[in-house]
């Protein structure tokens, strides 16, 4: 397929009421905006400080309304969207979230509703890891993947589905040139592979150990991180009383937030930082792995870009292996 | 896909006011159908709530066995409790559930049964309570060790005396009053090699201040860890293993793995008790 073929696929889509949603550069930023025609639309290699989280997970849903003693559970909308160019990294984030929320009703029909199309340029930091990753797209949750590859001035690309949804939308486009690849399940048959399964052990052992006490001085629990986390999906359930109706809502939670802990009478058990920064650590390389057999973090470093103290997770990790 | 967050409508039947800060709701499912095939085992908690209060998790604490109608004791601490406080018969409120993996009464076959309850402790380890007295043939002996702030905050005080007599209670309180009789002071003061059976196992609920001291001295009574039983409290909102409120650091959910747990599973847990 090559890019004006792309871009007509992508008008094609447009026309047939789905809301295109893609990584657009607006100054500096680089954020997921909804696209109004094929021409608005090119791979990105960037990453987006937000990522598609906000879309299957908003930060505020509304999940029932009681009015007039009647209680109405919201059923979300069936608006079809479209998520163009997601890295890999995300789409191994949307992979794990759609593990964990598999019962929920909420999330799997936006998911239903949406065709997932990835990309294969990345940030120049990650092409090394993503070459080792190529194979794993038949563990990944996707509808269309693009392979960009070069052809002269023009790009074009090899065309991947990873769904019936994903095929049925370019035979109806009418582009046949597409190699499906068969979604096997998350789980690698080697598991979750030794880089990860040497971190639960280095995390779990790093416990109680200096690099926390540091961690516990220098991070502020603003929980940015966990904002930008593509795979932080905590939530806590709210109600929230409007003029003539009374709303309850599921918000995102950080475990960042002293609160986050606190039981009746006001003890709480995550009661200092160092204590919730390890949580946190340890819910993505021990926790995660354990119940999910797949990592809890994707290696995006969006927590470090964000994080306004300098915590790098990267050096971090690096320090908790040599360390432990 | 079944939305596992919307309340079901249930009655408020009867109140019972127990203690200055503590009332006993009965509460009655409003739908036929779900009424007759709602079931709960003992162990297990629902999520309770009231529209512009939220939601909380409560212990049942009526036996299992009674299948018209359910009980909930409820102290006066929050915002939605102090709603609660403010309903009368007749009003409803909302619940889900029941959550939690529930007390797999086979542990406790042929043995000798110890209840240690602090404060409010006692109100969910009444399921068991109260299923013996109804049905003295399912349990052995039951020892209930129980300690509150001062006599007037106990609660169930009207029960004690129609308990069968396999069911002994031995009472503390931190503050006693002119009527009082028995122990003043903590509830390990009364866990002594004299007191208490052979060949038992043991169920705590309180606040972890507690546990700490009575699990020292079970071991010492020369239980085993695997035969002592620790209900955790923890914040939670969705009851079903995502919302990570109530994760422990083991890997373990309190609403989907407990709120019961051996004191062998989460003895090595950080800030597990």
């Amino acid at each position: 397929m090559n890019d004006k073929q792309l871009q007509n696929f992508i008008s094609y889509l447009i026309k047939n009421n789905h809301n295109v949603y893609s990584h657009r550069e607006i100054g500096d930023e680089i954020t997921i905006k909804k696209i109004e025609t094929g021409k608005d639309f090119y791979l990105c290699p960037k990453r987006p400080l937000f990522s598609f989280k906000k879309l299957f997970l908003p930060p505020c849903q509304k999940m029932m309304v009681f009015k007039n003693n009647i209680t109405t559970l919201n059923k979300s909308q069936n608006i079809k969207i479209v998520l163009l160019g997601l890295h890999f990294y995300d789409m191994k984030a949307l992979t794990l979230i759609n593990r964990v929320y598999r019962k929920d009703p909420h999330f799997q029909k936006k998911l239903r509703n949406a065709i997932i199309i990835g990309q294969s340029p990345v940030p120049a930091e990650m092409e090394d890891y993503q070459k080792f990753e190529k194979e794993v797209l038949e563990h990944l949750k996707f509808d269309i993947f693009l392979e960009a590859k070069s052809h002269g001035a023009q790009e074009s690309f090899r065309i991947f589905t990873g769904s019936e949804d994903g095929q049925r939308l370019l035979d109806d486009f009418g582009y046949k040139d597409y190699e499906n690849i068969e979604y096997v399940g998350p789980v690698p048959k080697k598991g979750l592979g030794p880089v990860n399964s040497m971190l639960i052990e280095k995390v779990r052992k790093s416990r109680g150990s200096k690099i926390w006490k540091e961690l516990d001085k220098k991070c502020i629990n603003c929980g940015k991180c966990s904002i930008v986390c593509p795979t932080c999906f905590c939530f806590k359930i709210k109600d929230e009383i409007k003029k003539d109706e009374i709303l309850r809502t599921r918000e995102w939670d950080s475990c960042f937030y002293e609160e986050f802990s606190e039981i009746a009478g006001g003890h709480k058990f995550l009661d200092t930082t160092e204590k919730r920064i390890y949580n946190w650590y340890d819910h993505k390389f021990v926790r995660i792995p354990e119940e999910y057999t797949m990592p809890g973090c994707v290696s995006c470093g969006r927590c470090t870009e964000v994080c306004p103290a300098g915590i790098d997770i990267r050096k971090n990790l690096k320090r908790i292996i040599e360390e432990n | 896909m079944k939305n596992p967050y919307g309340p079901i409508q249930a009655k408020i039947v009867n109140i019972e006011e127990l203690s200055p800060i503590n009332k006993l709701f009965t509460l009655q499912i409003k739908d036929n159908q779900i009424r007759n095939t709602f079931k709960f085992k003992h162990g297990q908690f629902f999520i309770l709530s009231v529209p512009g209060f939220g939601e909380a998790p409560f212990g049942f604490c009526s036996s299992p066995t009674i299948k018209e109608t359910f009980q909930v004791s409820v102290d006066k601490r929050g915002s939605l409790t102090s709603k609660l406080f403010e309903l009368k018969k007749g009003c409803e409120v909302g619940i889900r559930g029941p959550y939690g993996n529930g007390f797999d009464q086979k542990k406790i076959k042929n043995k000798n049964l110890i209840l240690v309850a602090g404060g409010c402790g006692l109100s969910p380890l009444r399921t068991i309570i109260q299923d013996a007295n109804l049905h003295p043939e399912k349990f052995k002996n039951i020892q209930i060790f129980y300690g509150c702030r001062n006599p007037e905050l106990l609660a169930f005080k009207k029960d004690y005396n129609k308990w069968n007599k396999n069911i002994e209670i031995n009472l503390t309180v931190d503050t006693a009053d002119e009527t009082w009789k028995n122990n003043v002071g903590v509830v390990t003061d009364l866990l002594t090699s004299e007191k208490i059976k052979k060949d038992c196992v043991a169920i705590l609920v309180g606040p972890p201040v507690m546990y700490k001291f009575v699990i020292q001295k079970l071991v010492e009574l020369g239980l085993s860890d695997e035969d002592i039983y620790v209900s955790l409290e923890r914040r939670m909102h969705c009851g079903i293993g995502i919302c990570q409120h109530c994760a422990l650091v083991n890997g373990n959910y309190v609403c989907t793995d407990g709120p019961l747990f051996s004191y062998a599973e989460i003895k090595d847990t950080p800030e597990g008790i």
